[in-house]
């Protein structure tokens, strides 16, 4: 017997109904020695709670990660992960990416022209020369 | 609620003292608008000043949608109006006017049609852009819409079309807002890849790379909906006879 994949019986429309943020979680890592980690470890203490509090639905760990330079790390329900380096950074810079993070929608940037996508048929229908009144040339 | 049903059996009063009865709504043979005048105001204020609590806005959206207002309004909501620092709130305190043209309709009166014929599009516009819309569409707007959130929902009320497979209805230059409603919630931001351009000077080697990375709004539609004449006639709309023509619905040849 075949392996056989799972059909989706509807199209995924996050926003139509319910809406749902696609930013699950969020990974604060830090070195505890290290000069680069400055603005992190004071947006960590001071910043982050209010963060938190702010957005309940995603999860936030905080780790350390010796002799390495801090990172921000969102996680996203599609599977994908965007890395951000924050070193050097101020804390107020630091929470601006992780809005950044938390607003992204976790797909791959791409360049797209058209600013309307639609799954919905056309409305009006497609055009037919058969139909419809005959109009003389 | 005590001032909407009293606004509501005022212009139920109103409407049945107009010459114009509305016994049947359907074929509606006499023009018909959504009539605004200045003595219908005056009439609603002093109710609407007592009532001061419930800001009275006939076509606002549902309160599932206004408790998530963009943080800059929410401090503007004033019980007392001052036209020069706040933003409007409802229709009494926009000066008559800059309020939206009442729409006329050529008999007999196509909007019934339109309402029941089911998918909807409307062609919304932004910043004198255009948007063909359907419900669920996906939009990526070409700018970052400041002061939005993920999460917040919008009200597109200027369109420059409405319609459905066989009936349009054109606005001159847009539909006036309370016929429809199409609602939008803020998705998200999404930025495009890095572009870098080589600009180069005539007889130098050096290159200068310029670096470009936009961001941009990520929405998505929730309801594009057209009201029947039975939920404008509720809301407040009077039907009127003899006014001038500003946006006629004209079935699709």
């Amino acid at each position: 017997m075949p392996l056989r994949g799972i059909r989706t019986s509807t199209a995924a429309r996050n926003g139509a109904g319910a809406f749902i943020l696609q930013c699950k979680r969020l990974d604060f890592h830090y070195c505890n020695w290290a000069g680069s980690s400055k603005g992190m470890v004071a947006f960590l203490e001071k910043t982050l709670p209010a963060f938190a509090r702010e957005n309940p639905q995603i999860e936030i760990r905080v780790s350390p990660r010796p002799q390495k330079h801090p990172l921000i790390k969102g996680i996203y329900i599609n599977g994908r992960e965007k890395p951000v380096c924050v070193r050097n950074l101020e804390p107020h810079e630091i929470l601006k990416k992780a809005t950044l993070l938390k607003e992204a929608s976790g797909e791959k940037l791409k360049r797209v022209k058209k600013p309307v996508t639609s799954l919905n048929e056309s409305v009006r229908g497609i055009w037919s020369p058969y139909h419809g009144d005959l109009r003389g040339v | 609620m005590f001032s909407r049903s009293a606004l509501r059996s005022l212009a139920s009063e109103l409407r049945w003292t107009a010459p114009s009865t509305i016994s049947s709504v359907a074929p509606l043979q006499q023009r018909a608008c959504l009539h605004q005048s200045a003595s219908l105001m005056s009439s609603q204020q002093p109710q609407s000043q007592s009532a001061s609590s419930h800001p009275e806005s006939p076509l606002s959206a549902t309160p599932r949608a206004q408790d998530t207002q963009p943080t800059t309004y929410q401090g503007v909501r004033a019980s007392s109006f001052d036209e020069n620092t706040m933003t409007p709130q409802n229709r009494a305190h926009v000066p008559i006017a800059k309020q939206p043209v009442a729409p006329t309709f050529t008999s007999p009166l196509k909007l019934p049609h339109l309402a029941g014929q089911k998918p909807h599009y409307v062609v919304a516009q932004l910043h004198a852009r255009p948007y063909l819309l359907t419900e669920g569409d996906h939009i990526r707007l070409p700018f970052l819409m400041p002061n939005v959130k993920a999460g917040d929902i919008l009200r597109f009320n200027r369109a420059s079309a409405l319609g459905s497979r066989d009936f349009t209805m054109k606005g001159s230059p847009t539909i006036d807002e309370r016929i429809y409603e199409c609602r939008v919630r803020v998705t998200g931001v999404d930025a495009e890849p890095l572009r870098i351009k080589e600009k180069t000077k005539r007889r130098q080697r050096h290159v200068k790379q310029a670096k470009s990375k936009h961001r941009y709004t990520l929405m998505r539609v929730m309801d594009v909906r057209v009201k029947t004449p039975d939920e404008l006639l509720a809301e407040g709309a009077v039907v009127v006879e003899d006014s001038e023509d500003s946006s006629v619905i004209e079935p699709r040849s």
